[in-house]
């Protein structure tokens, strides 16, 4: 039930453009406390442009249709994929800043704590997902 | 894998389209299916199976594809 509510607001044509306003909303506050109105204005508005350009595209191209509002199970096998290979580069990322920030002379972190997120993370989701069959 | 989709599709006259909104997935899954790009899911085989009045096996051809005694 609660599954389904949320799978159907995901759906909504509206929770991507609203998702990304919202977004740029943390992104403008973080920024203000920070002392960075300008860059909080700045980054508002490439969020909220970005998420009405993905609205207004999706009605005319299936591809962006089908990874935000029309998603159907090729395109969550596609979007499964993409995500591993995001996290894949994510998490090579940090190894070399890592390995890179330890060649320096400094303690590695906090590319270390975030390597070691990403390495439990996945050692978490593989017992999760082998228990749930 | 190979498939006889585009084939059972044709013969009904139907596009693309139009079985894509009955089985509830895009248009580009089916095309991709047609062209043996994606190999869909069991529910999804078996909907398009029943779809058409024919069995998953007469829809799909398996040789080949799968893993293990397929040869023996």
């Amino acid at each position: 039930m609660i599954k389904d509510r949320c799978q159907a607001i995901a759906r909504s044509k509206w929770f991507l453009p609203l998702f990304s306003l919202a977004l740029g909303g943390v992104v403008l506050l973080a920024s203000w406390l920070g002392g960075q109105l300008g860059a909080g204005v700045y980054g508002l508005v490439v969020l909220a442009v970005f998420g009405l350009v993905l609205m207004l595209l999706g009605g005319r191209s299936e591809t962006i249709r089908g990874l935000t509002t029309g998603r159907d199970e090729r395109f969550a096998q596609i979007d499964l994929r993409a995500t591993a290979v995001a996290g894949l580069v994510l998490i090579t990322a940090v190894i070399v800043a890592w390995l890179v920030e330890i060649a320096r002379g400094h303690s590695g972190n906090p590319y270390g704590w975030l390597g070691a997120l990403g390495g439990l993370a996945y050692i978490l989701a593989v017992a999760f997902f082998r228990w749930r069959g | 894998m190979k498939n006889q989709v585009r084939e059972l599709r044709t013969r009904r006259g139907l596009a693309q389209g139009q079985l894509a909104e009955a089985m509830g997935v895009s248009r580009q899954t089916i095309n991709s299916i047609e062209n043996d790009r994606y190999t869909p899911s069991l529910p999804l085989a078996l909907a398009l199976a029943r779809y058409f009045g024919v069995t998953v096996e007469e829809m799909f051809d398996d040789q080949g594809s799968l893993p293990g005694d397929r040869s023996l």
